[in-house]
Parts: C-alpha cells; sequence; structure tokens
C-alpha cells in the first residue's frame, strides 16, 4: 500500500514551472529515492509532500486520505540546506524542534537523551551549535528529524558533510529505521547509495516524471541482457548465431573473462549448454545489470 | 493556527531574549540611568553650593563695592589701591579663586566695564549673580545722579513683576497649574521613547527573521508548522520582551527612586516627584507659601507632574506602542523574509523608516501647537499615529479620538499582517538571489 501518492501535482512559481503533472507512489515500508539533476523540481516536491508549498493544482495523499497540517507530526524532514539556530543550546533546540513536532517536553527529553546516548554525544547537550563543527550538527540534525518517530522520512542528501564513519552510522541508522517499519524517501545524487539502500525510484528531470519503479526491475530493464562469463579452456569462446555474441574475452593463462549479449534476456541455460559443449570448464556465470549511474546519465542527456 | 505550536514559538523567542545579557544589562542600568537623571538637578545643586569662591575685587569706580555684598557661594574681598596686573599673577598666594576689575566711572555715558580674571572659570551662575550686582550699582549710580527727590522709590514702585499662571482646567471644572514648557519635555520623551521601542524591537524581529532564513533553519521548521504560526509566534515573543523591558523600567526606576528618597529624604528628588505637591512645597526651604501670591516655577512643576494621569498615560502607551509595534513588526518580519543578510534589507526597510521617521518628527514638534491639522492627521493615520498621538494625549485628547486612532490602527495591522504573511511564506524559502520590490510584489501574488 502506498503511504504517499501523489497525483497529477503541478507547481509553477510565477511564469517557471516547476512541476508538471508528476504522479508518485511511495510504497509504505520501503526506502524510495527521488531522484534527478539540480533544479528538477526535487526540492519543490519534498515541500509538496511536506506541506511547507501548496501545489498549484493535483494532491497529495497520506495513507489514502488527502495530507493535512496534522500529518506533518509524522513526518521527519532532514532538508539538504541543514540549520539549527548557532546562538542555541543543543540540548534546548533539540528539545524546541521535537516540541514543534508535537511531543511532550517529558517525551521529548526522554526520547532525545536516548538519541544522545546511542550517537555517543551526551556530552554536547549544554553546548551551543556554533561551537560544534559541521559534521557534529549535522548528527544533532539527524536526531531531531527522527526523534518524534516519524512514519515517513523525508532524507534529502542524508550523508554529505559526513565522514565515512559517520556516513556508515547513518546509513545503517536508516535501514534499522526502515526495519521498524518507517518509509523513507531519500533523495541523492550518490547512485551507490540508491543501489545499495533504495527500493524504488522515482527520477525527476524538467519538471516531469520520467521514470519511476522498482530498482532492480529498471536496471533489468535498461540493461542490455549482458552476462559475465568467466571460464576456463585452451580456445576462446565462439559466439553463436541467434544466441549471444562476444563483446569482450580477456585471457589470463587460460583463465578468461568475457562479457556476453545475449539475444533474449531468458536464454541463459540455452548459452550454458553452448559454453559447455565447446568443452569449456563454466566458472562463474552472471547477470550484469547496468549502474544506476548510468542510467540516471544516459536519461538526463537524452532529455536534454 | 495552532494555539499550542505558537505558545512553543512564543516562548523560544522570549526566553531566548530574554536570558541574554545583553538585554539583562539595559534592563538594569537603563532605570539607573532614569533615576541618575532625574536626580541629577538635586545632586547639581547640592554639589554647587559646596563650591563657594573667594573673589578679589579691585573697585576703580568706587560704586559697586558696596553693591558686591557676599552670598552663599561668592565671597568678596576688596583690594583697594592694588594693581590689577601685579594682584592677578598672585590670586593663589592671597587665597582668593579670582579676580574682579571694574573700571574707573565712565561719566558721559555713566557706566563702567568689568574683567574677571580665574585660573578656572567662574561659572554660568557666579557670572551672572556678579553681573547682576554690577548692574544693580551702575542703576543706582545712574538714578541717583538724576538728583531727584524719591526717584529711588518711584523706580522701585513701577518695575513690574508678572508672571504667567497657567491652569488646565478639566471637565470637571477641576483647575490644575500647569507648566506647558514641562508637557513639552514630557511630549518629546513620550515621542522618543514610544520611536525607540517600536524601531528597536521591530529590528529585532527583522534580524531574528533574517537569522532563520540564513542558517537555514527555516526550512526545518515550516516543515512542522504554518509559516504564518512561526512568524506570529516570533513577532509577540519579541512583544513580551518589549514589555516586559518597559515595565521592569518603570518598575526599577521607581524602586531605586524610592530607595533613594528614603536615604536621602524625599526633598533630593524634587525633581522627580509625583507625589502630593503641596506637601512637597512646604519641604522646599526658603519658599513661603503664605507670602507669595504667585506660584513659584518649582509649585507649578510639581503640580502639573502630579496632575498627569499616570494610568491613562501607561494606558494609551501599552496600547499604542504594542499595536503600533504589530504593523511595523509585520512588515519588518515580510522584508526580512526577503534577504539572507541585514546588509541587503537597507534598501528595502527604507519605505518603512521613512514613515516611522515623519511620525517622530511630527512627535517631537507636537508641542508648538498639539491642535493644528499636521499633528491631528499625525495621530490618525496609523503609520505616525503611535508616536503622534502619544505626544498629544499630555495636552489632552479627546476619548474618541483615542478609539478612532487605535481602531484604524488595528485594522491597518490585520490588513498589514495578512499581507506581510503572504509575502513572509514565500520568501522565507527563497535563496541565492537578491530581492527587489517587484519580487515582493510577485509572492504577494502567489497563490
Amino acid at each position: 500500500m502506498a503511504l504517499i501518492e501523489c497525483k497529477n501535482v503541478c507547481k509553477n512559481f510565477g511564469s517557471k514551472v516547476a512541476l508538471d503533472n508528476v504522479s508518485l507512489d511511495v510504497p509504505e515500508g520501503k526506502i524510495y529515492g527521488l531522484l534527478g539533476p539540480n533544479g528538477a523540481g526535487k526540492t519543490t516536491m519534498i515541500r509538496i509532500i511536506n506541506r511547507i508549498t501548496i501545489p498549484n493544482s493535483g494532491e497529495v495523499l497520506f495513507n489514502g486520505r488527502p495530507i493535512t497540517q496534522r500529518d506533518v507530526e509524522k513526518i521527519g524532514y532532514l532538508p539538504e540546506e541543514r540549520g539549527l539556530y548557532r546562538k542555541m543550546e543543543v540540548g534546548d533546540q533539540a528539545m524546541y524542534l521535537a516540541q514543534l513536532k508535537g511531543m511532550s517536553e517529558k517525551d521529548a527529553r526522554a526520547e532525545l537523551k536516548k538519541w544522545f546516548v546511542k550517537f555517543g554525544i551526551q556530552d554536547w547537550w549544554k553546548k551551543k551549535v556554533e561551537e560544534l563543527s559541521k559534521g557534529m550538527a549535522q548528527k544533532v540534525q539527524f536526531i531531531t528529524t527522527v526523534v518524534h518517530k516519524p512514519s515517513l522520512m523525508i532524507l534529502d542528501e542524508p550523508f554529505s558533510g559526513f565522514d565515512p564513519v559517520n556516513a556508515e552510522l547513518i546509513r545503517k541508522e536508516i535501514l534499522e529505521l526502515k526495519e521498524q517499519g518507517a518509509t523513507i524517501i531519500l533523495s541523492t545524487h550518490n547512485m551507490e547509495s540508491v543501489e545499495e539502500l533504495c527500493d524504488n525510484i522515482a527520477l525527476i528531470n524538467k519538471s516531469h516524471l520520467v521514470l519511476s519503479g522498482g530498482v532492480d526491475e529498471i536496471r533489468r530493464q535498461y540493461g542490455n541482457n549482458h552476462v559475465e562469463l568467466i571460464y576456463s579452456g585452451e580456445n576462446a569462446l565462439a559466439p553463436v548465431e541467434g544466441l549471444f555474441s562476444v563483446i569482450s574475452d580477456a585471457d589470463d593463462n587460460g583463465r578468461h573473462t568475457a562479457v556476453l549479449s545475449l539475444n533474449h534476456e531468458r536464454l541463459g541455460n540455452e548459452v550454458l549448454t553452448s559454453v559447455i559443449g565447446q568443452g569449456l570448464l563454466v566458472n562463474s556465470f552472471k547477470e550484469l545489470l547496468p549502474r544506476m549511474n548510468d542510467i540516471f546519465i544516459k536519461l538526463v542527456t537524452e532529455g536534454k | 493556527m495552532n494555539l499550542h505550536i505558537v505558545n512553543i514559538i512564543i516562548k523560544r523567542e522570549y526566553l531566548t531574549r530574554v536570558k541574554k545579557k545583553s538585554f539583562i544589562v539595559t534592563t538594569f542600568l537603563v532605570p539607573i540611568l532614569f533615576a541618575a537623571l532625574c536626580m541629577l538637578p538635586s545632586v547639581i545643586m547640592l554639589m554647587a553650593k559646596e563650591e563657594s569662591k573667594k573673589v578679589a575685587v579691585v573697585d576703580e569706580s568706587g560704586i559697586v563695592m558696596p553693591f558686591l555684598s557676599n552670598t552663599e557661594t561668592i565671597e568678596f574681598q576688596q583690594f583697594e589701591n592694588a594693581d590689577p596686573e601685579v594682584l592677578k599673577m598672585k590670586l593663589d598666594s592671597v587665597g582668593m579663586d579670582a579676580l574682579l576689575v571694574i573700571s574707573p566711572l565712565d561719566s558721559a555715558k555713566k557706566t563702567v566695564s568689568a574683567v574677571s580674571y580665574a585660573s578656572k572659570p567662574l561659572g554660568m551662575e557666579t557670572s551672572e549673580s556678579i553681573e547682576h550686582k554690577i548692574n544693580d550699582a551702575v542703576e543706582d549710580y545712574r538714578v541717583k545722579s538724576y538728583n531727584i527727590e524719591g526717584l529711588e522709590n518711584i523706580m522701585e514702585q513701577v518695575k513690574p513683576d508678572i508672571s504667567l499662571v497657567s491652569y488646565k482646567i478639566d471637565e470637571q471644572g477641576k483647575e490644575t497649574l500647569n507648566e506647558s514648557g514641562l508637557y513639552m519635555i514630557l511630549s518629546m520623551v513620550l515621542g522618543m521613547i514610544i520611536y525607540m521601542f517600536i524601531s528597536m524591537f521591530c529590528g529585532m524581529v527583522m534580524s531574528s527573521v533574517i537569522e532563520e532564513k540564513a542558517s537555514r533553519v527555516v526550512e526545518v521548521l515550516v516543515s512542522s508548522v504554518k509559516a504564518t504560526e512561526l512568524l506570529f509566534g516570533k513577532i509577540i515573543g519579541v512583544a513580551l520582551v518589549a514589555l516586559t523591558q518597559f515595565f521592569m523600567w518603570i518598575a526599577l526606576t521607581m524602586l531605586i527612586l524610592a530607595v533613594v528618597g528614603g536615604i536621602a529624604g524625599p526633598e533630593f528628588l524634587s525633581g522627580a516627584a509625583t507625589a502630593d505637591p503641596t506637601a512637597q512645597m512646604a519641604m522646599m526651604p526658603g519658599m513661603d507659601a503664605a507670602s507669595a501670591p504667585v506660584p513659584s516655577e518649582m509649585s507649578a512643576i510639581l503640580s502639573t507632574l502630579g496632575s498627569i494621569d499616570y494610568v491613562q498615560l501607561i494606558v494609551v502607551f501599552v496600547l499604542f506602542f504594542v499595536f503600533g509595534y504589530l504593523l511595523y513588526a509585520s512588515m519588518f518580519a515580510a522584508i526580512g523574509s526577503a534577504v539572507e543578510n541585514e546588509a541587503d534589507s537597507q534598501q528595502l526597510v527604507l519605505p518603512l523608516t521613512i514613515p516611522l521617521m515623519i511620525g517622530f518628527l511630527i512627535a517631537m514638534f507636537a508641542y508648538k501647537s498639539p491642535d493644528s491639522a499636521v499633528v491631528f492627521w499625525g495621530s490618525m493615520i496609523p503609520f505616525t499615529s503611535p508616536m503622534v498621538m502619544l505626544t498629544r494625549v499630555l495636552f489632552g485628547v479627546p476619548t474618541w479620538q483615542i478609539v478612532l486612532s487605535v481602531s484604524i490602527l488595528v485594522l491597518t495591522f490585520v490588513l498589514c499582517a495578512w499581507l506581510s504573511a503572504k509575502i513572509y511564506k514565500v520568501g522565507i524559502l527563497m535563496f541565492g538571489k537578491k530581492s527587489t520590490f517587484k519580487d515582493l510584489w510577485k509572492w504577494l501574488k502567489m497563490k
């Protein structure tokens, strides 16, 4: 079931069109990648889901009914442009943001203490934000995004500004939150993390939705039925008309690594039979899916 | 609007400011300053009295010396036949503070000239007192030179001594002594205070909006609360800071004056007295109420201060400050939402600071003719009325005018707040570009 449904959302700022008839379904309990080049309209889409911006037409459904101001209490938003009050103490600030999300003072304090312990930053409670480094402030900001146990989290470039150790910490947190049943919209330019984390994606380019669906499905769809075959034998593998062609074949002392292009995705068994028939020993046979990065670049440059 | 959320915002806006060092310092320093100003005249009088001057006199005319009677602060000593040139070099060694040299009498013009020498200046009061005495001497000489029997008495009798005694009559026909000079000063002070308060706290709202935008915290905030809730929470929070400061100032000033009055005696605070003027008058040394048919200046001041309706004044002040502030604060917030740093706001706030300035200027000159058309309209037009009405109130304003002016102010505030909120909502999320009035107009029309 879709937690968030955007139906034919249009938004323009004066004469500039930011979103043109975009529809999205964000399934519950999944990580949903919202992709697109800079200025494509992602942030506008996120702001519409957050009710920061009201669309010119179209609607957003939350749990099947039109989203209301009360629903934003169930959303946690980590904007790309982070920011906290510089002169405020970390603890006061986190308390303030948690209370704005509808938490009682008591709950907010208890939950925040837990998170501060979990992230090992208990000592920062009385520090002023301006005394923190950028990465430290990011940690605090992440906590304020998730402390009220939102059922939907919108994370815009959550890893930027973190060192690899902390990025890993955040990545684990995201997966854990998903396990606990949260739905996460992840907007990022880091395609590796999309492949690793996202179940579904949507690609927005120039105000239009150009692609959406499951990540594996899409990769397969954009694949050329390429497989990687590692085999051993004295002779090189010969292509078979109507079955497959050999795109490349690297020979390392009789151990070959070849990329084959299958005429059809379901021909795997026939190809293997043919390879074995040529008297070669199969070490590994693996489907080669295109990187999300390549699909992204292809779609975005084609759109130009 | 979710009042619970607005309350949380108000609380933060209020507490972060009230806890600031600068707030605490000004809250406690200004009353000390106020109290010091109230006590200044008494202090100066006390200090002036202590310092009496010894003046050496070389009277070459022979007519002035008899008139140079000693006073509490000046002691004259004649040095007959002394050479002024020599004497002025050794004033210290003969224990004198100053040398007064009166020239020989010019019998044609029937006058003398006078010069004084001193290492430290004589001071205004001393010089004036000496001038008076010399003038008296010359006058006496001239009167005598007419050789008319009894002329002195005649001269004494023709000299008039009239001063205008103004009474203010209220609706019940009750008369109170009234010192319009004092009203002038008070009305200027009130106009200035309300102008300072409005511009100071509106500036605070604007920088706070800019701070939230520049630090990008605003995007997280508006993902939790509505932009209008944030805007009004902020404006109300700052208003409460202003009112806290205002009432703290009044309370602390009164406390300090009461404590000092208790220690040094009430007459010490005569300049600031708000108590029963007749009681104060009786305590005034050297003021014989029975023998003075004309009220003295001091009693007029006291009576004027006593006749002011402080409750009404404070109510009107708070009313006009609150709504004047709200009107301007919402607009300052709209401007703040359009820029990312304070320097960029300079040009955009001009249309707000100009009417504020005009109101201030009208208020400063309102005392000259509190019933003129400019002042009347200034006290009705909502952009200037907070300052101008405050200055008019002292001179007496019909209640219907106050009610009308407040109503116009409130209505304008509602309208401006609505428009400002529209601009603010869009503005706070616009980054990167320097905004102009054209942009603001565009945002206003946006859905």
